[in-house]
């Protein structure tokens, strides 16, 4: 019945204004009497920025009262509109459930990549500017808090990890976490885990620099360390695999693992350099289909050859026929030699080439 | 007017660089002209309708109101949904300014107006039986056309086709692929089948007819018969201005003609070239400009097709220039004479005969 409303609602929407619902028909009128609205997200205004360390800034963002709230871990997509467009890039939610519980405030820590698009403008908002967020997604939460956990962060890697920790209320187990950094200086949000390890007997903070200790001895130092743990992994998808392939050379089950692969992509993209193909994801009509695409072809042709049928018109990037929905990862424009970004974007299959690995809706 | 293989690669590299020029400048400014023109459109339907109803009080509101609906549906038509569904706005990322979610308030889906528009004519710019937009199947407009019968009376089917504009954009893409009537023909591929063709078509008019014709009039009450005719009217003007703005693009006096065969491999220098011999522009204040979606400069849409439009007319000079230097004639004029070249046209070829049409020299 449910359903069959929403339909009815579709479908007299379009009627009226051509528009799958009103609001996108409205938008120009909502987005006048409400900047930063956008269909299907939520309204957020930058109360504060902080910087973190010298490459990483904390925003604290006051959000709409119809956000439905998160579990510690996960992350959102923060839309903001620079040069007439919409960027959009997750972020992992830093700071703690009460904080949002108690003043509707969250906070996210976002690492600085200066050849970026996208986070190179966080220095640049200013208190009270008004962006747009999605709902918390994500299963990188703290699933069993009663079994003792050990947790690894590197890096930036350290946003989900800490707001599951700072979320804690009562311990029941108890949780390490090593915070594997190039010294205190460059580490994100010390100060809280430091309070919280003084204040909480059951949580352990041990802080790895990596300019000291290798990433070999690290990982030495980790396996010898009673293993039968619940392990939480977050940090650069090169020492992730590390971790994780010393972990089950040691016996430790693939279930005991959880990991949250996050923003640094880019060491990938160097590491895969030199192969020809690139494993990707076509999603038709809601089916996803892995395949090897070639480095050298455009995705239309690789589609094609593949035996899907994107829609296609002129292949020559004249007729706007073939754009699709990239979901993530990097193509290049084929007459340009343009890179995209690495986030959700439409893009021309027939002059766009694989760079890293996609995910993209035909 | 004979180009060497050097001239037109140079001539490719002239307006290749022009592009890239103007590509670079595409911004800020770009987006928040497109949502003030989208913010106008969504003010004057709103007023518009709500003006026609208020016609009770006195006829001038109801006239007013047709006058807002019909100017609401010649931006949706043509500054917004034309330019936006060739994909001039897609870098904004848009969730409404985007060539694959964008519906635009006229009978034609869409999608079909992606394949037969952007696709069809605008690759086959007025190659004789590749580019159906040259005579839309029904007019005689040059002499690569054998004469019958029918031609006698086209220039009332002209005015008819003006007329019922909107249905004959929507209906255009059925007709090439003889889902109704006709023999299909071998050479034709689509990427749709005809039951979405029929979906599409019969989905989108109803839509377009419940709306204007049923909807609006039932919820103005005792005013529905002024609602009803006010609605027909918008639509009548909105018809009688796009298909006039666009007969002047491409039908006027000095426009020429391509064959298939002689088209086959064309550099991109000589796709270029085609594109202008086979367009026309014509002059007048930005106000015009605007109201033809920047059609007006046709020319320079049909060689950058996907830059935002309002930056045409500063083109214009440029490409003016550089066609001068390549000595490739530029069609332009005043629209009340390129008007006149057009209907004049459409006259002189209902009846038999007429001039060889002009073909360049290299094809």
């Amino acid at each position: 019945m449910k359903a069959l409303l929403a339909r009815s609602w579709r479908a007299f929407c379009l009627m009226l204004g051509n528009q799958p619902s009103l609001t996108r028909y409205l938008l120009p009128l909502v987005q006048w009497l409400k900047p930063g609205f956008l269909p299907g997200q939520y309204r957020a205004q930058l109360v504060a920025t902080a910087w973190q360390t010298a490459d990483m800034i904390e925003l604290t963002l006051q959000l709409s009262k119809r956000w439905p709230g998160f579990v510690p871990g996960q992350h959102i997509n923060v839309t903001l509109k620079h040069n007439g467009r919409y960027l959009t890039r997750p972020f992992s939610i830093c700071s703690s459930f009460s904080l949002w519980q108690s003043q509707g405030q969250i906070s996210l820590c976002c690492k600085l990549n200066r050849e970026g698009e996208f986070t190179p403008l966080l220095p640049r908002l200013t208190k009270g500017q008004w962006l747009s967020i999605s709902a918390a997604q994500g299963d990188f939460v703290w699933q069993h808090p009663a079994l003792s956990t050990v947790f690894i962060a590197a890096g930036s890697g350290i946003t989900p990890v800490a707001a599951m920790l700072l979320s804690q209320r009562h311990w029941l187990s108890e949780a390490t976490l090593h915070y594997r950094v190039r010294g205190n200086e460059n580490a994100a949000l010390l100060a809280p885990l430091q309070q919280l390890a003084q204040r909480n007997p059951l949580f352990n903070l041990q802080l790895s620099d990596s300019r000291v200790e290798t990433a070999i001895e690290f990982s030495a130092r980790l396996m010898r360390q009673p293993l039968q743990r619940e392990f939480y992994l977050c940090g650069p998808a090169m020492f992730m695999q590390h971790i994780t392939t010393n972990l089950t050379a040691h016996g430790v089950s693939r279930a005991q693992i959880h990991c949250e692969q996050f923003a640094p992509l880019l060491q990938n993209t160097a590491h895969s350099c030199a192969e020809d193909e690139i494993n990707s994801t076509f999603i038709v009509a809601g089916l996803p289909k892995m395949m090897a695409l070639p480095r050298m072809f455009s995705l239309l042709q690789s589609a094609e050859q593949q035996g899907l049928a994107p829609a296609f018109g002129c292949r020559m990037g004249v007729c706007f026929q073939c754009v699709c929905e990239k979901v993530s990862g990097q193509v290049r424009d084929m007459r340009s030699g343009q890179l995209s970004g690495h986030g959700r974007e439409q893009i021309q299959l027939c002059i766009s080439q694989p760079v890293t690995e996609l995910v993209i809706k035909l | 007017m004979k180009l060497t293989t050097e001239q037109f690669d140079a001539l490719a590299l002239e307006l290749d660089t022009l592009k890239l020029q103007v590509k670079q400048q595409i911004g800020e400014a770009d987006a928040c002209y497109i949502r003030r023109v989208l913010l106008c459109q969504r003010l004057a339907a709103i007023c518009g309708r709500v003006l026609m109803v208020l016609g009770f009080i006195t006829p001038w509101f109801w006239l007013a109101g047709v006058l807002a609906l019909a100017l609401a549906k010649i931006l949706d038509n043509m500054e917004i949904g034309h330019n936006v569904l060739h994909g001039q706005y897609d870098w904004m990322n848009d969730p409404v300014l985007h060539s694959k979610r964008f519906e635009w308030d006229i009978a034609c889906d869409a999608g079909s107006w992606q394949r037969t528009h952007n696709f069809e004519h605008h690759t086959y710019t007025n190659i004789i039986g590749k580019d159906r937009d040259f005579g839309y199947g029904l007019l005689r407009l040059s002499n690569d056309f054998r004469w019958r019968l029918r031609n006698l009376w086209q220039g009332g089917t002209y005015l008819l086709l003006s007329m019922l504009f909107q249905w004959g954009v929507s209906y255009h893409e059925l007709a090439a692929q003889r889902v109704f009537f006709g023999k299909k023909k071998a050479d034709r591929h689509s990427q749709v089948t005809d039951s979405e063709l029929k979906k599409a078509f019969f989905g989108k008019g109803a839509r377009q007819l419940i709306k204007d014709y049923l909807f609006f009039p039932l919820i103005a009450g005792p005013m529905w018969l002024w609602v009803l005719g006010g609605n027909a009217l918008a639509n009548l003007i909105r018809n009688l201005w796009t298909s006039t703005v666009i007969f002047c693009g491409h039908f006027t006096r000095d426009i020429h003609t391509f064959s298939a065969e002689a088209c086959e491999n064309e550099s991109r220098g000589q796709w270029y070239y085609r594109q202008m011999l086979g367009s026309s522009n014509f002059t007048g204040p930005t106000w015009l400009h605007i109201l033809t979606g920047h059609l007006s400069c046709q020319i320079e849409h049909h060689l950058f097709p996907d830059i935002p439009a309002r930056h045409y007319p500063a083109m214009a000079t440029q490409v003016q220039a550089i066609a001068s230097r390549f000595n490739i004639p530029y069609n332009t004029g005043s629209f009340l004479r390129q008007y006149g070249t057009v209907f004049w046209r459409i006259l002189r070829y209902s009846l038999p005969g007429g001039k060889a049409s002009t073909r360049p020299a290299y094809l």
